[in-house]
């Protein structure tokens, strides 16, 4: 166990890395440290039928063919863009990618507003400018900088809060691999190395908070990932997310399946309830993705865990599904009344199980929050 | 070839069989793998495996050819237009609903894709809620179907027999399960575009149906391939290998899939009985042919899908044993027809990946031209090229004893996956096609797209493991590297690649193959000159002032438009209403597109008038029909079909329904419907139709007797009392005059004591149409109304009843532009402001047709211009200025005053106890009228005077 609270994927996950780069024998391309199946084999996790000696967990659950087209997109020389609403593991996949190809996930420049091209390119590290001059020494190389001298993948989370001039920037990057630095005479331009690629995350709910323009969209691969409504996966999702937790915090607590299947229904009926809504008044601000279903029960497990009786309830789970879900008031609050009166109500009396305690968890919350 | 030689009798000389070798590996397989895997005893997985060679070898050896297909495949197509040829079969038995039959040498005047369709509407052994009932079977060019169907109708002395069960079993089986009858329709959800949805709701029977029973199966299969769907897979793992196998692969491998879908379904018992059933139905029925023809067993071949051909049913088999009893059809009479089909309209039937049937259809032109084998084709058949016809002379079949081949299942197993090698050629066509598509379709797309279009097709074939790109993973790529965050246009890359790839393809059918009544209406519509079988809208013009033949077209026309669906027949110009047609009309016509459509109608009737007239006369003597759909049938039947006869009956029939109407929900449409119908006939006729008379009298008795109740009614509204008055009124002329008695009405106005202000207010108009209530009176009443600050707020009620009087008694427009007016004089603001919105919706909801009055009234009061406003007076209030001239105010004049004057004693008491201290004047000191005159004009006085004393 890593004594950091989140150790990057390439930490987390070191040991499975070694050794697929140990047996991998198909041919790489550029500086990659696996091989383009070996990259899906370590984000979709192992079959049987793959004969391997060991097995290789799955780490992102979602259509194989986003998994594909992003690695290929990588092997080739359009930086790629998960788009997609938030909470639907684009950041994950992001780092899953960067860890498995280079070894790296960690070269990020957070998009944000205050965001400048400074944190693009590179900025001056002014006491030894003062005590040196301009060289490379008193440079600071960003990320992505860094990322394109040693061949790997930069990464650029939510791209469309950062400015219009910071994307401009982006695209001398992504259209001539090199970055000039014109305060250096010699040592003026620093020159990408094979394998380096940008992976770029933007979620498709900013849209037109800082639109792309289209001279950067055609420089970037789009591979859009959808909020996942399959059932199944989404029980895998919350389970495997579950567990990543409970080690972490080594809590030894048990989820009841019974009361994922509740989080899974509960998750699905308000989506519904959102998609036949009218207007944004009349559906959760929440935007319902499986982060946020994985917040609702790790806010459940450890309120059970350190104020609880040390077991998940179906009170707590309602009690936390209510705080996490109601942001707005009156219009959130009015929402989930509803949803618990009119959809939890008569399921409580039809099929009992742990309904009528999650109904009953749920009241309280919202008399406590009204 | 190679094969084994059997016996005469049909016996297999070697009784190893071919299969020993595979056998014996597959048993080795199952040891092995049995024990670490299995939980149900090692017996298990050796049975499966074992029973699916039992199953190709027992379809190998049997005497009668089996030739399994998979339903739109390419590869299918091919073997079968080769073994064809080989073998030349005189009988080609098909796995195809067999009271179809009939229709299938009419394919030939149709461009495929079209859909074989039996379609029922009147039901008998069904639920009727069933109805109507409608089975389809798509063929497309490249199908093992219309392979063996373009042989067998096109080669002299060549019978083709459909085996399956009717149409008439699929809904009877069906039954049997239970309950409602969209499963077989299968799980596609509704289709979003028009094309996808030309089959209508028909239940869907294909032949070959091949695909894994349940999911499990299929997703392990769709993982393992590294494919999306179902077609993907297929095209992948099947489709390709076998593309350019021989016969005896083709045949065994396929087998061999069908014999391991079958072995791995689940146990559904509905569906494996129906599948079963199927197949004891075909070979009892193979089995009766042979008999009844004498026909030799190795001179046929038998078509069916794969799954079917791997049977274990008792009656499989020439040989077979079991007795299959054939139910009877129920008593439902079916049509049938051919309807057109499209590539999306099939996919979205059976569940398949968009575009695959298209991808198909590109494979199989791809195939013929990379393997030189000669489709079979019908004679004549529209949309395809002219080629050498299919066959001229029967050629000798190739010397092919029927054989039991030798085992190649083996070999095609152990092999590895054939790659197809990379062309690149064609997949950068597709490169640089995508992209002006999509340049075309607003995308910002150029040359550098299509570089990386390909070079990702090619990153993403090696990654699944292929040389060669799929469409698929072309379509992938070009997904990646095209699609931004926004479709700019109505299609995204996805859509557009599939375009590319062959795109859509949509049947027609011909002329000839058309029922009489789609005929009929070709032939009637001929004189407009337009290509009507071809899709897409049509603009025809209608001169009928110097064409006054093109008369009949519009009529056709009209009734078009009446009986198909929106979009069909659309009027631009003209119009045509009872008693008025136009001189010039312009259509939107896209009978091309709606043929499905106008091919339903005609299995209702053999012209459009019978269709009309038997859909009119199902409206009026429909359980639900009420007097106002039967007066709309009527209307129809007049506007139509020149009313006559048909008009009459349904006239008469209208009477019958409205006399046992006991509400007058429907009155306002009654109403309507009447006065139109009056007006018609009186300009028209020489004299009033006879049940128009009846239905005046009757409809008045029936209405005054109804009256009553409706205002006291809750649930009457004030719209249905206001056109119960309004025919009461408005008939009231003509009903008189048939011998009605005006009493009735007096009496059902006196009788009815609504509740409501709105109803109210209809009361008052009436009882001052029918002079009981003087305007005066009115007047007042509604002063008192708006006087009170108790029945203020309920104001508007009141309006909204007077504006809907104007329907009864539209004399009384001025009185309700005054009550308006006076609403706006009199409110103080804060009363005025919260009741305008309510004073808006209460006369825009229900008083739409007769704001327009309302209106025109008005502009005649208020002043027109400006400048006129300052010095303008309402007229009311100029009455009121003037004073009425009240009657009986003269000094103590009339009949009271001289009674009063003659017993003065019992006012006085009256006044005594009153306190009143009052002096009775002199009767008659007051001068009357005439002294007056007399007082103020002496001189004619005195001329009288003169004359008369001769002074």
């Amino acid at each position: 166990m890593s004594d950091l609270l989140r150790a990057p994927a390439e930490t987390k996950y070191a040991e499975e890395l070694d050794w697929l780069e140990s047996v991998d024998d198909q041919p790489k391309p550029f500086s990659w440290r696996l091989s383009p199946k070996m990259v899906r084999l370590f984000i979709l996790g192992s079959e049987p039928s793959d004969g391997l000696d060991r097995r290789i967990s799955q780490k992102w659950y979602g259509d194989r063919s986003f998994v594909e087209r992003s690695i290929v997109t990588l092997a080739s020389d359009r930086g790629l863009l998960l788009i997609g609403d938030p909470g639907t593991g684009k950041s994950w996949l992001a780092e899953l990618l960067a860890a498995a190809i280079s070894r790296n996930s960690t070269l990020v420049v957070q998009g944000t507003a205050g965001t400048t091209e400074d944190h693009i390119k590179y900025s001056w590290n002014v006491s030894m400018v003062i005590a040196k001059g301009q060289s490379r020494e008193s440079m600071i190389p960003s990320p992505i900088m860094t990322a394109m001298e040693t061949g790997s993948i930069g990464r650029i989370e939510e791209l469309t809060r950062s400015t219009s001039d910071v994307q401009d920037a982006l695209i001398s990057i992504l259209s001539e691999k090199y970055i000039s630095v014109p305060e250096l005479d010699s040592e003026g331009i620093v020159f990408a190395k094979p394998g380096f690629s940008v992976i770029a995350t933007a979620n498709s709910r900013d849209r037109g908070v800082n639109d792309l323009s289209s001279a950067l969209k055609r420089r970037f691969n789009f591979v859009r990932i959808p909020v996942v409504t399959n059932r199944r996966s989404e029980a895998e999702i919350v389970r495997f997310r579950t567990e990543e937790l409970l080690s972490r915090h080594q809590l030894d607590l048990e989820v009841p399946p019974t009361l994922l299947d509740v989080l899974l229904q509960s998750f699905a009926d308000l989506r519904a309830s959102a998609a036949a809504a009218g207007s944004d008044d009349e559906k959760l601000e929440s935007a319902l993705s499986s982060a946020e279903q994985i917040g609702v029960l790790e806010d459940a497990i450890l309120h059970s865990n350190f104020f609880g009786e040390r077991a998940l309830t179906a009170r707590t789970l309602a009690s936390s599904l209510v705080g996490s879900l109601a942001r707005r008031e009156p219009e959130d609050l009015a929402i989930l009344n509803t949803y618990l009166h009119g959809v939890v109500e008569p399921r409580s009396r039809e099929e009992g199980g742990c309904w009528p305690e999650f109904l009953e968890g749920g009241r309280d919350a919202i008399a406590t929050l009204s | 070839m190679s094969g084994v030689l059997i016996g005469p009798d049909g016996e297999d000389p070697f009784e190893a069989g071919a299969f020993a070798g595979l056998r014996a590996q597959l048993q080795a397989a199952a040891a092995t793998f049995a024990d670490a895997a299995s939980a149900d005893g090692p017996g298990t997985l050796e049975g499966i495996l074992l029973g699916m060679v039992d199953d190709v070898d027992r379809a190998t050896r049997e005497p009668l050819e089996i030739f399994p297909v998979c339903h739109h495949s390419p590869a299918s197509a091919l073997a079968m237009a080769r073994r064809l040829r080989e073998k030349q079969p005189k009988v080609v038995y098909l796995e195809l609903c067999e009271d179809m039959a009939p229709l299938l040498t009419e394919l030939r005047n149709c461009r495929l894709p079209v859909a074989v369709q039996a379609f029922a509407t009147e039901v008998s052994g069904f639920p009727a809620e069933w109805s109507p009932l409608s089975v389809v079977a798509p063929l497309t060019e490249a199908s093992a179907e219309y392979q063996a169907i373009a042989y067998a109708l096109d080669t002299p002395g060549v019978e083709l027999v459909l085996v399956d069960r009717s149409s008439d079993h699929v809904f009877q089986w069906d039954a049997r399960a239970r309950t409602a009858p969209e499963e077989p329709a299968g799980p596609d959800a509704p289709p979003a575009e028009e094309e996808a949805a030309l089959h209508g709701d028909a239940v869907g029977v294909k032949i070959g149906d091949l695909r894994p029973r349940f999911a499990e199966l299929e997703e392990h299969l769709l993982r393992h391939g590294k494919v999306r769907h179902w077609s993907e897979w297929w095209h992948q793992y099947v489709e390709l290998p076998l593309g350019s196998s021989d016969h005896d692969t083709y045949r065994q491998v396929m087998l061999l899939v069908g014999s391991l879908f079958r072995r791995l379904a689940p146990g559904d018992t509905h569906r494996v009985r129906v599948d079963e059933d199927r197949e004891r139905y075909m070979w009892t029925r193979m089995r009766e042919h042979l008999t009844a023809s004498g026909a030799d067993p190795r001179d046929c071949l038998y078509v069916c899908g794969a799954f079917h051909a791997a049977s274990r049913v008792e009656e499989f088999g020439v040989h077979g044993s079991g007795a299959f009893e054939i139910a009877p059809r129920t008593a439902t009479k079916w049509q049938h027809g051919l309807i057109p089909s499209s590539h999306a309209a099939i996919e979205a039937q059976f569940s398949l990946a968009a575009g695959s049937v298209s991808i198909a259809a590109t494979l199989w032109a791809k195939n013929l031209r990379r393997t030189g084998v000669k489709p079979f084709r019908l004679a004549g058949q529209a949309g395809t090229k002219k080629t050498s016809k299919a066959k001229t002379g029967r050629q000798e079949p190739a010397a092919s004893p029927t054989a039991v081949p030798a085992d190649r299942l083996t070999g095609f197993l152990q092999h590895p996956p054939a790659l197809d090698r990379l062309d690149e050629e064609e997949l950068l066509g597709w490169s640089v096609e995508i992209v002006r598509a999509a340049r075309r379709n607003g995308y910002l797309a150029s040359t550098a797209d299509a570089i990386a279009v390909f070079e990702t097709s090619i990153l993403l074939a090696r990654m699944r493991d292929r040389a060669k790109p799929t469409p698929y993973d072309f379509q992938d790529a070009a997904v990646t590297c095209i699609e931004k965050d926004t479709v700019p246009g109505r299609r995204d890359v996805r859509r557009l690649v599939e375009i590319m790839l062959g795109g859509d393809r949509i049947g027609q059918v011909g002329y000839d193959a058309l029922p009489p009544l789609a005929r009929d209406v070709h032939d009637r519509l001929a004189p407009l000159n337009l290509a009507l079988q071809r899709r897409g809208v049509q603009r025809a013009l209608l001169d009928i002032a110097s064409r006054p033949e093109l008369a009949a077209c519009s009529d056709v026309l009209w009734m078009l438009r009446r009986l198909m669906p929106q979009g069909t027949a659309r009027p631009i110009m003209g119009e045509r209403k009872l008693g008025a047609r136009s001189t010039q009309e312009s259509w939107d016509l896209a009978l091309g597109t709606h043929q499905r459509a106008l091919i339903e109608l005609g299995y209702e009737g053999v012209s459009i008038e019978q269709v009309l007239e038997q859909r009119l006369r199902r409206t009026a003597y429909g359980p639900q029909a009420t007097a106002a759909t039967v007066l709309e049938a009527v209307e129809d039947a007049a506007l139509y079909l020149g009313g006559g006869r048909l008009a009459d009956e349904l006239g008469r029939h209208a009477l019958v329904v409205l006399s046992t109407e006991r509400t007058v929900d429907g009155a306002p449409d009654v109403l309507r419907r009447v006065r139109r119908l009056l007006a018609y006939y009186r300009t028209s006729e020489p004299v009033l139709p006879s049940w128009v008379e009846a239905f005046t009298k009757a409809g008045y008795a029936h209405y005054c007797a109804l009256l009553p109740t409706a205002f006291a009614d809750e649930d009457a509204g004030v719209r249905q009392v206001a056109a119960t008055l309004g025919f009461l009124f408005g008939m009231e002329s003509l009903a008189l005059s048939l011998g009605c008695d005006r009493t009735q009405l007096e009496l059902a106005v006196a009788q009815s004591h609504p509740l409501g202000p709105e109803k109210t207010a209809l009361l008052w108009a009436a009882q001052s149409h029918l002079g009981r209530l003087p305007l005066t009176e009115l007047r007042s009443r509604c002063e008192e109304l708006l006087a009170s600050p108790l029945t203020l707020p309920a104001y508007p009620r009141w309006l909204s009843g007077f504006v809907q009087a104007l329907e009864p008694v539209p004399a009384l427009a001025g009185f309700v532009v005054e009550a308006v007016s006076n609403a706006f004089a009199r409110l103080p603001d804060p009363v005025l402001l919260p009741w305008l919105p309510t004073l808006i919706t209460s006369l825009r909801a229900e008083g739409s047709e007769l704001a327009p009055l309302l209106i025109r009234e008005a502009g005649r009061i208020f002043p027109g211009r400006l400048a006129a406003l300052d010095a303008w007076v309402p007229p009311w209030r100029e009455e009121t200025a003037a004073g009425p001239d009240l009657p009986g105010a003269d000094e103590g004049g009339g009949r009271g005053g001289a009674l009063l004057a003659a017993y003065p004693v019992a006012c006085d008491a009256v006044a005594e106890l009153l306190g009143c201290d009052g002096q009775w004047a002199a009767v008659g000191s007051g001068a009357r009228d005439g002294a007056v005159l007399a007082g103020r004009y002496p001189a004619t006085a005195e001329a009288w005077e003169a004359v008369l004393t001769g002074a």
